[in-house]
């Protein structure tokens, strides 16, 4: 009982306070794990025997300091292992953290509904579920050959590992975002391609400001149209090279939108999300000899340098500022 | 000041286009003083009809056209190739679907030449209707003599004119001046809008100056798409329902000038226009002129070129006249029916004979005589295909149609009288209806058009209006309203005019909640009231069939159905009458198809052959039967209301039959008809008769008139008009107008006639009431044949009964309930299994030794294939081909259902006989289907070959196999659905089905149930009751909700699946009871609170809201969709009211012709979704069977 997952009641699209409340965390411990855009797990394993607190004392105390400090609140589950605190999560709120006691793992597992399993997305609970397999206990029970051949070998040996309460999971220290997402929604049904591709733009545009803001690059990007019957399609692309450019991720989602073929479906809205980001100074850049990419580059720097200083309206492109 | 003639103008016909009714238009012209309107509508002349009558009564001269979709010239095609190529490359979109194709350009057409323009017309339209996707008329089609052609700025020339290129309008005229010359227009119209695109005044002036400079004539017109100002934001939604998108604010709406506007405004817009294109603005004046003049020039007759009023038959040659005429034909082939049914060697023989002359004699009055033989023929035809196949309808009362061999009933034996189908004094015309398997009524159709040929046959349109509920969809979605609750909103409505919305709203119970959210909605209900009764799209009459001689094509245009490719005239029935089109009404009866399919199944299993027609009359079986009043799934005798009736009534003969059918009418329901002859019938009540000179009609009904025959026999015999006359007395009895001047001629006539006033007043007062409501005696003879045969095969063969009626589906129940039914009556319900079951349901021998009453055998019913959720018939053959199959492996391999399909089989036990069970079933298949989609050999994972290994996966629970079956059969065919909550009814105290049979009258219990049927019929009091049925596994309760309660109930009888209610029981005879309901819950909310919360619960709910609980979700299931509607066999009519408490309350009620008060809200498919079908009777938890 020694990993705390602590989720901050952070007000939509305010990420950047998050690294400010790790700073928090990293007084307690240095095993941090970052969840954005509100999360992070701390590994409290040292902490516990420093402090001479329990984990669910340190969790009042975390508590308290985010509340004192930052005005933030936050709700805490504590568990032996990553997975079962942040299952314990959800079934805690603000002032009452929720425990998972060493032993009593596979009891606080078994009325869980598969879904609930932090890996089981809607796919593989829907094919649990279709073999009657909707609770973890019954999951727990299933022979471990017939998992596998449900869900295949790795996945069903893991799946059934998870469902006995057996955590392998680590705290991996990363303090980084692994993806950023834009959206852009429509107050109506929008069918006009002009304004789908405007939002991209725009959600483009914070995308990459936003990556070049934390010196990150991204190598995928995935754009999700969601529409008025409330489904959705998703689409993603690898990168030729990971970037932060704003151009160039204008120009991936665009051949994304356009790979759609879009005509009279009813657009909700686009929404935007660079994943696998990495640092930026690891990112490798194909230099060419046309000069045009390297100004526009460099205008880029500029303008977010305009941006910094005037907000983030100063700079943004034509079609937008109307 | 002269009047303008509107030359382009488009009526709702013009689908999801045009917003006014043609009698709206006609009317509006009237109005505005305009002498002669055109109706062009887009693609159709299915309006013409009304307008025609419409012009009539206003005194307009209506001209004829249509608006249609005209394909580029040969020499213009080569340049249009590039952009068509370029279009069908464009990528197909993954969501949402392709734009609606509109580019093709338009041109109205005019018909000018009296009937040849009638019938180029009639051509081009059908020529349009031949191209593949939406109408478009090809260039080679594209010629007509006598027709004016108007070339808009929709037109290809018009649209060049808009580009700015009259160069290029130049050349495209070429071709159509080479082919109508002098009867080319140019067609103006200015709509006040800006640039230069259609309705804007650069183009009106610009085709003006183009009209000028290349010598054609042009006119002046506002492409009129409805009648008034401000119905422009209809026309926007009509738009956006056409092309399936959303209003779009950003761009360019209608302007709202397309109104039939004025000769005032029209001159101010010919003037502005002829201003703008450098005239002087006297000019205008002949712009004005020519349009004038072009309208003047369309002359085209209602009467004399469309040919309303005039008849036409097949030629006597095809109808097996050969060289004779068609006379002399009948006369001899009646007289051959006489011989063949040994009528002519009876004692009574000199009857038959005078009768058969007299009625030829009328017929030859008429000339019908190729009608009679058409109608002869097709019934011939039909019967050597084997189908099934019954005359209905006043036809039956004729004897030359007995012995054509088109009705069965011998209309002597039973007092049907010739009259009432036709006479000399009749001038419409007759028409005889046929009923035949509706399984097979398409095949009907092909072997009609197969002996007539597509030249002479069609079949009739039948145009699908805007409701209310079609009407918030189409709405909701054109303003960006989000689907659910699009969905919620339009299914919480009743099924009724979308003009009625907004007094719906305020009036009824079950939209109180609605109601207070409405502001919500905005513009929503009065854009919802402007779509009313608007066409929204044509289907086929699913009875009507045109016969004509050679020329239909030229007098009617026709297109295509689009499943079958049929031949389907533009016209509706009403509009195919006035016409002179002869029509057969060939209607489809799941009845038939049922006991066809019954009767094959007992020969194929017993091989026994049933002959049904002959059945003997007067079995005890059947008839003890039908008074226990169990007659679910019998024709015409299942609802809820004729169960009572015939419950009260205790039918013995065929006779009883016929008189319960007649009684079992809105009419004589309202008139109270049914007590006295009851009354009378069981001997409460003294029989009498107005005077014993009408005791001889009267007898067979207790002195009650029932029929109309009767009232024709008593004006007969009274007045000694003639029975033709009479017959015409009785139809003007319904309209109170001629009412006073029959009741002058009556009482003169029987006076003269030597009977007293005292008679005659009692007399008349029987006529007045009852003439108008009685029942064509014909037609009941026709329905009580189909229903004696059905309880029949009820009470003698009741396995192969119900074989028939769950493949053929006929009643007004769902399935399942027809299954607790069979399962009530001791048939054994033989689950779904691959190695047994057919693609229809089947007979089984289950046991022979019990010898029960006659040493019978038991029969099972095997239920089939086809049942099954998302089966297609093909997979279903193939199941059926293959069997038997040794083991899973050989199943997935031979029959190859689908991967769903199989799962869902092995979920509701079809392949238990494998072995294992249906989860770990439902992995083997899942492998199998990797294994078959990877192609990696076959290394299954099977022990022995035969049985299927276990995976030690969890079974299914009971509770899961029921989920399963309701939700793959929709029916619970293992077991009631209700048992599985017989703990907490028990615990609730609700009285069973079987059990309140003993209950008291005026107790007060409580009832639950599946809800099975729920109706809100006319009935005689004027007020609103909802009729509901449940079915609780030991019986069905009928239950009756006044208006005092359905404040407090409508929401929830409507919205629920599961019901409990409160009520109080009312007894009206042995076998006659009800209960009136005070409060309803719905069950399942209940069960869930039960479950959850346990009793303090439910007390707590029970407390909380007296009977008022919400409906569960109005429904977020996209797939089980409403249960099929019948088309005919027994459709539940309305229900004896009875006599229930008096409601102080005033109501508003609607006054029909008869005399008789309807609430305004009656006889209305109810809101909701109908009747609950598969998963929606069950809960559903997270982890049910898939």
């Amino acid at each position: 009982m020694t990993i705390l997952c602590v989720r901050f009641q952070l007000p939509p699209m305010y990420e950047a306070a998050l690294p400010e409340l790790l700073g928090l965390l990293e007084e307690f411990t240095p095993v941090v794990e970052a969840l954005p855009p509100d999360g992070a797990l701390a590994d409290l394993r040292g902490a516990e025997r420093y402090f001479g607190r329990d984990a669910v004392e340190l969790a009042s105390v975390i508590r308290v300091r985010a509340l004192a400090l930052y005005g933030v609140d936050c709700v805490i589950g504590a568990g032996p292992g990553p997975m079962l605190a942040r299952m314990a999560l959800r079934d805690a709120r603000p002032g009452l953290t929720r425990a998972v006691p060493a032993g009593e793992e596979r009891d606080f597992l078994a009325g869980k509904p598969v879904v609930a399993l932090p890996g089981v997305g809607t796919a593989t609970a829907r094919t649990l579920c279709e073999y009657g397999l909707d609770t973890l206990g019954r999951v727990a029970a299933a022979p471990l050959s017939t998992l596998q051949r449900l869900v295949g070998a790795k996945a069903g040996r893991e799946l059934h590992e998870k469902a006995q309460g057996v955590d392998r999971g680590r705290v991996v220290p990363n303090g980084v975002s692994r993806s950023l997402a834009a959206d852009r929604p429509f107050d109506r049904d929008e069918l006009d391609p002009d304004r789908h591709r405007r939002a991209l733009l725009s959600a483009a545009g914070e995308l990459g400001a936003r990556l070049r803001a934390v010196g990150k690059v991204c190598r995928t990007l995935t754009l999700t149209v969601r529409y008025a019957d409330r489904s959705a399609t998703t689409r993603s692309r690898t990168l030729s090279e990971p970037t932060a450019h704003s151009a160039a991720l204008t120009r991936t989602a665009y051949d994304l939108y356009e790979a759609l073929g879009l005509q009279r479906a009813r657009v909700r809205s686009v929404a935007l999300r660079a994943e696998s980001l990495t640092a930026a100074e690891h990112a490798s850049h194909q230099l060419t000899f046309d000069p045009v990419d390297e100004k526009v580059r460099r205008i880029e720097e500029v303008a977010d340098r305009a941006r910094a200083k005037f907000g983030p309206r100063a700079v943004m492109p034509g079609s937008l500022a109307a | 000041m002269p009047g303008f003639t509107h030359l382009h103008t488009v009526s709702g016909f013009s689908a999801r286009y045009g917003a006014s009714h043609p009698e709206r238009l006609a009317e509006r012209a009237f109005e505005r003083g305009m002498d002669a309107l055109a109706l062009t509508d887009r693609d159709t002349l299915a309006g013409t009809v009304r307008f025609a009558k419409a012009c009539a009564r206003s005194g307009v001269r209506p001209l004829f056209g249509a608006e249609l979709a005209v394909g580029a010239p040969e020499s213009a095609a080569a340049d249009r190739t590039e952009t068509s190529v370029r279009r069908d490359r464009r990528r197909a979109p993954v969501r949402g679907g392709a734009f609606v194709d509109e580019s093709a350009p338009r041109v109205t057409f005019l018909a000018r030449d009296g009937a040849r323009g009638w019938a180029d017309l009639c051509r081009l339209v059908s020529a349009a209707h031949t191209a593949e996707g939406t109408p478009l008329l090809s260039w080679p089609d594209n010629h007509a003599d006598g027709l004016t052609v108007l070339l808009g700025p929709d037109s290809d020339v018009g649209r060049a004119l808009a580009a700015g290129r009259p160069d290029r309008a130049a050349r495209l005229l070429t071709p159509w001046r080479e082919v109508y010359g002098d009867a080319l227009r140019l067609e103006a119209v200015w709509h006040g809008r800006k640039g230069t695109g259609p309705g804007s005044l650069r183009l009106a002036s610009r085709t003006v100056g183009f009209a000028a400079e290349q010598g054609i004539r042009p006119v002046l017109s506002n492409a009129v798409r409805y009648a008034d100002p401000g119905q422009g934001e209809v026309a926007d939604v009509l738009d956006a329902a056409r092309r399936l998108v959303p209003i779009d604010a950003t761009r360019e709406l209608d302007s709202g000038e397309a109104w039939l506007k004025d000769a005032g405004a029209m001159r101010d817009a010919a003037e502005r226009i002829v201003e703008s294109a450098g005239f002087r603005r006297d000019t205008a004046h002949r712009l004005l002129e020519q349009t004038r003049a072009t309208a003047a020039e369309c002359l085209v007759d209602p009467e004399d070129d469309l040919g309303m009023g005039a008849v036409h038959f097949p030629e006597p040659h095809l109808v097996g006249a050969g060289r004779r005429t068609a006379q002399r034909a009948l006369a001899s082939r009646a007289a051959a029916g006489m011989v063949r049914r040994g009528y002519d060697r009876r004692r009574d023989h000199r009857e038959y004979w005078e009768r058969m002359h007299h009625e030829l004699d009328i017929i030859a009055h008429h000339g019908f005589a190729s009608y009679f033989l058409t109608v002869a023929q097709v019934v011939d035809d039909v019967r050597h295909m084997g189908i099934r196949v019954a005359a209905r309808g006043s036809g039956a009362g004729s004897l030359v149609n007995h012995l054509l061999g088109i009705a069965h009933a011998d209309p002597v034996e039973h007092g049907l009288l010739m009259e009432r189908f036709l006479s000399k004094e009749r001038v419409v015309l007759p028409d005889i209806d046929i009923d035949v398997e509706s399984a097979r009524r398409l095949e009907v159709y092909r072997a009609i058009i197969g002996r007539f040929g597509t030249e002479r046959v069609a079949t009739v349109a039948m145009p699908e209006t805007y409701r209310v509920r079609h009407a918030i969809r189409d709405v909701g979605a054109a303003l960006s309203m989000d689907p659910a609750e699009i969905d919620r909103v339009a299914k919480s409505f009743p099924h009724i005019r979308a003009r009625d919305a907004r007094a719906a709203l305020d009036e009824l119970p079950e939209l109180r909640e609605l109601a207070g959210e409405r502001e919500r909605y905005g513009k929503l209900w009065e854009l919802v009231e402007g779509l009313d009764a608007l066409p929204r799209g044509v289907a086929m009459h699913p009875c009507g069939v045109l016969l004509s001689d050679a020329s239909l094509l030229s007098r009617t245009p026709v297109m295509p159905t689009s499943g079958e490719g049929f031949p389907m005239a533009q016209f509706d029935k009403d509009d195919v009458e006035d016409l002179g089109l002869l029509k057969l009404d060939v209607l489809g009866v799941r009845m038939q198809s049922a006991m066809a399919h019954a009767v094959a199944e007992v020969a194929r299993a017993t091989g026994e052959r049933v002959d049904l027609d002959g059945v003997p009359e007067g079995d005890p079986a059947t008839y003890r039967m039908i008074r226990s009043a169990e007659t679910l799934g019998c024709f015409q005798i299942e609802s809820p209301g004729q169960r009572d009736l015939v419950g009260r009534l205790q039918p013995s003969t065929f006779h009883d039959l016929v008189v319960d059918i007649s009684l079992f009418r809105p009419g004589p329901v309202a008139a109270d008809m049914v007590r006295p002859f009851i009354e009378a019938r069981h001997g409460r009540a003294p029989v009498r008769y107005p005077h014993e000179d009408l005791a001889e009609p009267l007898a067979g009904t207790y002195g009650v008139v029932v029929f109309h025959e009767q009232i024709i026999d008593i004006v007969d015999i009274m007045t000694g008009c003639g029975r033709g006359e009479a017959d015409r007395v009785r139809r003007g009895l319904s309209d109170p107008e001629s009412q006073g001047r029959i009741r002058v001629w009556f009482a003169q006539h029987a006076t003269a006639n030597g009977y007293d006033a005292e008679t005659i007043q009692r007399t008349w007062e029987i006529v007045e009431a009852f003439g108008s409501y009685g029942f064509c005696k014909a037609h009941a003879v026709a329905f009580a044949v189909p229903t004696y045969q059905s309880a029949w095969l009820k009470a003698h063969h009741p396995a192969a009964f119900y074989a028939g009626l769950l493949t053929h589906d006929p009643g007004m129940y769902p399935k399942r309930l027809l299954l607790a039914d069979a399962r009530r009556r001791g048939v054994p319900i033989l689950p779904l299994d691959v190695n047994k079951s057919g693609v229809a349901h089947r007979i089984e021998l289950v046991s022979e030794s019990r010898s029960r009453t006659r040493g019978a055998k038991t029969w099972g019913l095997r239920l089939a294939l086809s049942d099954v959720h998302g089966i297609s018939e093909a997979e279903a053959e193939r199941i059926a081909a293959g069997q038997p199959y040794a083991s899973l492996l050989d199943f997935w391999e031979r029959a190859r259902p689908s991967r769903p399909l199989a799962g869902r089989l092995a979920q509701v036990g079809a392949l238990d006989a494998f072995g294992a069970n249906r989860r770990d079933l439902q992995l083997h298949l899942t492998e199998l289907h990797r294994g078959a989609r990877g192609g990696r050999g076959d290394q299954l994972p099977l022990a022995g070959g035969r049985k299927t290994a276990s995976a030690g996966l969890p079974d299914l629970t009971s509770a899961e196999k029921l989920s399963a079956e309701l939700g793959v059969l929709s029916m619970d065919a293992s077991r009631n659905l209700m048992d599985d909550h017989r703990a907490f009814l028990r615990e609730l105290g609700v009285v069973s089905a079987k059990r309140l049979r003993e209950a008291r009258h005026g107790e007060t219990v409580l009832v639950a149930g599946a809800k099975a049927a729920t109706q809100t019929p006319p009935i005689r009091s004027g007020r609103r009751v909802i009729f509901s049925t449940l079915d609780d596994g030991s019986g069905l309760v009928d239950l009756a909700f006044f208006d005092d309660s359905h404040d407090a109930c409508a929401h929830t009888v409507f919205h629920s699946w599961l019901l409990l209610v409160r009520g109080v029981v009312q007894r009206r005879g042995p076998r006659s009871l009800s209960v009136v309901g005070s409060a309803a819950w719905n069950l399942a909310d209940l069960l869930e609170v039960r479950r959850e919360e346990g009793l303090e619960g439910v007390a707590a709910r029970l407390a909380g809201t007296a009977g008022g609980t919400r409906g569960a979700d109005g429904g977020d299931d996209p797939e089980g969709g409403p249960a099929r509607r019948r088309l005919a066999g027994s459709d539940g009519r309305p229900a004896p009211a009875g006599s229930a408490a008096q409601d102080p309350m005033e109501q508003r009620t609607i006054r029909m012709s008869t005399g008789y008060e309807m609430h305004p809200w009656a006889d209305l498919r109810p809101a909701g979704e109908g009747p609950a079908v598969g998963r929606k009777l069950w809960h559903q938890s997270p982890g049910s069977a898939g």
